[in-house]
């Protein structure tokens, strides 16, 4: 998954090892600022998904495998923070394949803005899958601790709308250092 | 055959990261990422609260102590078994609050108390007012709290007034609902919910909340809206008791009272 391009003063292999650093210590980084809580962090009790957008913004720098393959290792550690179920993997693979999909228009990648949006569009394909996987739950089981169909969906409204906008508002502070570093 | 060994010349390496890496996000989930929030715990360390509040107390009552004459001495200390509640509790922990839900989904909140201060799975947490929640999964210095706040989070409760029982279930919008098992329960607003002797996972007796509003007319069963009496989305320190979770509720009583004598 890790391929150094291009040459410069550092050898392949320096290279290759400063790019799994990168990579793991950014993907770290999303996962710690996860249960944090700083002032100009939240909307209405929502937080930026850091974790979706080091999703994206690594997808749309990689081909598709490599991007369901982030989304679902990512997704299964954010799982690892919250709870079982309802999974973050389904969600963030999706993510990562759409995202990866639409990098084949080159012009994304160089502007922080459509990136921003994308992320936009993505917290929102997130959080659905996430409301789809409760609504199953609630019609498929029995004993589902969800109380109704209109609360899942008026709280995924909820959700979906803030986290959409915190996400893509806080995107330029992980794609530049990213970008930057994937580019060369 | 000679397509799949030319694949696999190739993309040997590459296929052997992703499993590689697959499991181990899928180990770091197993372990419910302990070791992720044991990191957190050790990069917020500058971030929290030094002494806790009852550390603190007791510091400036030792300085206290040190400066009153000695005949004072037998007072004092009766006195600070009074203000120690730590120790006077004896097994109860404070913690203060690190972290929050990582997911708007989830309602949980992370301490800085873990297996080493004798937090174990399924303690009960209260704050200033009441109930919190439930430890459900704890790492060496972090323990994972579900409040009762969250939609996957259940307890037996009854209000204090009537006795009227019923259940308290969170909500994915973060409410709190209380369903009644009588279809006419005796309850009206401001009445004070505690815990029932039909909780599994709670102690009865812990104060929950008041209703706030309530449907009587809800289909299949009453419901009413909780306020919390414990403020949960500004906590900053909460107190972990120890609590053994009754693990078969079916299970008959181990004695019956009865008055008529038993027929052999």
């Amino acid at each position: 998954m890790t391929t150094s391009k291009g040459k410069s003063t550092l050898s392949d292999l320096q290279k290759t090892c400063l790019n799994i650093l990168i990579v793991v210590g950014s993907g770290l980084i999303c996962l710690l600022l996860s249960p944090m809580r700083f002032p100009g962090i939240e909307l209405l009790d929502v937080t930026p998904n850091w974790v979706l957008i080091w999703v994206v913004i690594w997808s749309i720098h990689h081909p598709i495998v490599d991007g369901a393959i982030a989304g679902i290792v990512l997704g299964l550690m954010h799982d690892s923070l919250t709870g079982a179920f309802p999974t973050h993997a389904l969600g963030l693979m999706v993510v990562g394949m759409l995202s990866a999909r639409l990098q084949r228009q080159r012009l994304i990648r160089e502007n922080v803005v459509l990136v921003a949006f994308i992320v936009f569009g993505m917290a929102v394909v997130a959080a659905t899958l996430i409301a789809l996987q409760m609504s199953f739950h609630y019609l498929l089981w029995p004993n589902s601790p969800y109380l109704s169909l209109w609360q899942i969906w008026r709280t995924h409204q909820r959700v979906a709308l803030s986290s959409a906008i915190l996400s893509s508002l806080w995107t330029p502070a992980l794609y530049y250092p990213l970008h930057f570093w994937w580019k060369r | 055959m000679f397509a799949l060994r030319r694949w696999w010349d190739r993309y040997a390496a590459r296929a052997g990261v992703a499993a590689l890496v697959i499991s181990l996000a899928w180990a770091m989930r197993q372990t419910q990422g302990a070791a992720i929030y044991e990191m957190y715990q050790v990069l917020t360390a500058p971030l929290q609260p030094g002494l806790t509040q009852a550390e603190r107390l007791e510091n400036a009552y030792v300085l206290e102590l040190q400066q009153r004459v000695i005949e004072l001495e037998n007072q004092n200390q009766s006195l600070r078994t009074n203000i120690d509640y730590a120790d006077d509790q004896g097994k109860v922990t404070i913690a203060a609050v690190i972290g929050r839900s990582a997911d708007s989904w989830w309602q949980q909140i992370t301490v800085n108390k873990g297996s080493t201060d004798g937090v174990t799975e399924g303690d009960i947490t209260t704050g200033p007012g009441g109930l919190v929640g439930r430890v459900v999964s704890v790492s060496p210095n972090t323990s994972q709290i579900l409040l009762i706040t969250d939609p996957t989070s259940q307890m037996g409760v009854k209000v204090s007034r009537s006795r009227a029982l019923g259940v308290v279930r969170g909500n994915v919008d973060g409410r709190v609902i209380m369903q009644f098992f009588e279809t006419t329960p005796d309850v009206k607003p401001g009445d004070v919910i505690v815990t029932s002797s039909y909780s599994r996972l709670f102690p009865q007796g812990v104060p929950v909340g008041r209703i706030e509003s309530m449907d009587l007319k809800k289909s299949p069963a009453p419901e009413a809206v909780i306020q919390l009496s414990s403020p949960i989305s500004v906590l900053e320190w909460i107190t972990i008791h120890p609590f053994e979770a009754k693990i078969d509720v079916n299970a008959p009583p181990a004695e019956i009272a009865d008055d008529d004598p038993a027929t052999p």
